[in-house]
């Protein structure tokens, strides 16, 4: 580990002030020993770096899936003042508002002889991988629509139920969202996307409720012990990276115009209130939405497979929850013993706010938000809570999945997709992807392990277990 | 084709090596599309594409943007860049490909090109770029 870097409490470390020139607060990340042995010296530069930017508040933030990534570092949050802090696309990557949601069954692990077969009928229902097309025609005033109404509009559309709003962060549609600050190289890529899953990490996993931490917080979330579960992980595909791509570019020249000085130009950014601010957070808003949207049909997809295979009924398959994991927001925070609005940066990081959150719905109110945390493929997943000390702690912020730690030419020297695909078959897991490629890309291995990430948010307290899945099936982009 | 992955966890880092900056160019080129497709053959669609930048650096993340947006929109795979470079003022002419499934699924998804290390810089007689795409 990068030296200075000192223990503040037994998940709890500090970077300090001066770690790279220009720091203005000290940077802080939550992990264990056994976690601290994968850290990268880049991801604390990275870390570093953020603290430099003009008018971040207390400190530089990083959660115990930290790693190494381009601009913030993945797992990094940070707050910045209204008046005189910044906005930046560093701090919310390419694929804005990539997102996970989990949605329950009436079925049970039992109920689940034909699994092969359900695999299959998911991938085909889903469009999957490079170069996958929707299934929807959009017209472009519908494209409009979508980038301000998020998952009200997929609803609207009649992919879903009225309640699901309810179960989503921010009921799946961001405020401030400017359509007219996405361009229409943008529209371009999001109008043949929506509805596709996509590629990389992103996937579809069928799991079963193996553990339960919280009998009551379950309870509230519509969980028993053996149920069959299907979590969805994607973001706003085309859409959302040309919108990081162009208005990069134009916070490069504002990052000149006004004079800020940046360790690293993919941190590029403008005073949250400039004219080149206001546009990133329009744009970045509509791309969130998108996200929301696309999120809110694919799981209609997977409800409709699920009804008509098992012949449930649509309604109880229950959206427990939907979080974003790369977003920039506008919150209210205590600082310093004041209540001002802030706006937050989480880049690979989940938020958590504690009970009583103005956002939450009626059922989550006393619990605080559910919080999914996806394992890597082969893994457990995990359903937590927010707590009131995120809250104080991590601008109401947690960890968003395991984080990787070896890197993609290495995986798949290690082992090729065939092999990967046939270990976890062994263990009952099915695995469906376009091609072997994408799997070894993504195998077990080459993520820390989740339930020491979240051993570690759990102990220091900035989220409560409520549950572990355990995957039955995979559809891989 | 000339170009090796380097290490990095979460995203694809590569390095090119080219005696001209404009050969330099036409290599990254190839290079972001034989990681976004496996492999890449020579076609005979073409596409012409022109910009200004500020810089060296923001004009070889302007280049590579503008390939995956067109190869995104299009589905094409392109194979070949002519490349002109006056000070930071870029003129290609692309060949490629339509995309195929059968041919093209080799690959990962693309999202953007980082600034963060991206890099172009003088060993002996050659180029050699560094840069970061987000998968």
């Amino acid at each position: 580990m990068l030296p200075g870097i000192k223990r503040l409490a037994p998940f709890e470390w500090e970077v300090p002030i001066g770690t790279v020139p220009g720091m203005r607060v000290p940077g802080r990340f939550f992990l264990s020993d056994e976690l601290a042995k994968t850290l990268e010296d880049g991801a604390v530069q990275q870390l570093a770096n953020v603290a430099t930017m003009p008018g971040i508040i207390k400190n530089s933030l990083a959660m115990p899936d930290i790693h190494w990534g381009y601009g913030f570092p993945i797992g990094g949050v940070a707050a910045f003042s209204i008046e005189d802090g910044v906005i930046s696309p560093g701090g919310v990557g390419f694929d804005i508002n990539c997102g996970v949601r989990i949605l329950t069954t009436p079925l049970q692990e039992k109920d689940l002889k034909k699994k092969r077969e359900l695999i299959e009928r998911l991938f085909n229902a889903v469009p999957t991988g490079v170069g996958a097309k929707s299934t929807l025609r959009l017209s472009y005033k519908e494209l409009e629509s979508m980038l301000t109404g998020g998952a009200r509009w997929a609803v609207r559309q009649g992919f879903g139920m009225e309640s699901d709003l309810l179960h989503c962060e921010e009921q799946g549609a961001m405020g401030g969202a400017d359509p007219g600050a996405v361009s229409a190289k943008a529209r371009q890529r999001g109008m043949p996307q929506s509805g596709t899953l996509g590629a990389g990490n992103h996937f579809l996993e069928i799991q079963a409720v193996r553990e339960i931490f919280h009998e009551k917080a379950a309870g509230s979330c519509g969980l028993f012990p053996g149920q069959i579960c299907i979590m969805i992980h994607c973001g706003s595909r085309g859409l959302g990276h040309q919108v990081c791509t162009e208005h990069l570019r134009v916070l490069e020249g504002a990052t000149k115009k006004y004079g800020i000085i940046l360790p690293d130009r993919q941190l590029a950014c403008a005073p949250i209130l400039s004219p080149e601010g206001k546009a990133y957070f329009g744009a970045m808003a509509a791309s969130a939405n998108y996200a929301w949207a696309n999120r809110q049909v694919i799981m209609h997809m997977v409800r409709q497979v699920f009804s008509e295979m098992f012949d449930i009924p649509y309604e109880e398959m229950t959206l427990v929850y939907d979080v974003a994991h790369n977003v920039a927001k506008m919150e209210e925070h205590i600082v310093d013993g004041r209540r001002m609005i802030v706006c937050v940066h989480r880049k690979g990081a989940t938020r958590a706010f504690g009970p009583g959150a103005p956002d939450l719905p009626r059922e989550y109110v006393s619990l605080g938000q559910p919080v999914i945390i996806p394992g890597s493929m082969g893994t457990s997943s995990f359903l937590l809570h927010g707590t009131q000390e995120a809250m104080v702690r991590t601008f109401g912020s947690t960890c968003h999945g395991s984080g990787r730690i070896m890197s993609r030419t290495k995986a798949k020297k290690a082992l090729s997709g065939q092999e990967v695909k046939e270990s976890l078959a062994a263990e009952g897991i099915i695995v469906r992807a376009p091609h072997d490629g994408a799997i070894a890309d993504e195998a077990p291995g080459v993520y820390k392990p989740s339930d020491e990430v979240v051993r570690v948010v759990d102990s220091a307290g900035i989220s409560r277990l409520i549950a572990r899945f355990v995957p039955l099936g995979v559809i891989k982009g | 084709m000339s170009f090796e992955e380097l290490e990095h966890t979460a995203d694809i880092r590569i390095r090119v090596e080219a005696a001209t900056l404009e050969e330099l160019f036409s290599e990254a080129a190839q290079a972001l599309m034989t990681i976004m497709y496996g492999s890449i053959s020579p076609g005979n669609i073409r596409r012409h594409v022109e910009m200004d930048a500020d810089d060296i650096i923001s004009l070889i993340q302007e280049f590579l943007s503008e390939i995956l947006f067109i190869s995104e929109v299009e589905d094409l795979v392109f194979s070949g860049a002519e490349v002109r470079i006056a000070g930071n003022n870029l003129i290609a002419d692309l060949t490629g490909e339509p995309f195929s499934k059968m041919k093209h699924l080799g690959g990962r998804e693309v999202k953007g090109i980082s600034y963060s290390d991206l890099s172009i810089g003088r060993e002996r007689d050659s180029y050699i770029l560094e840069v970061i795409f987000d998968v």
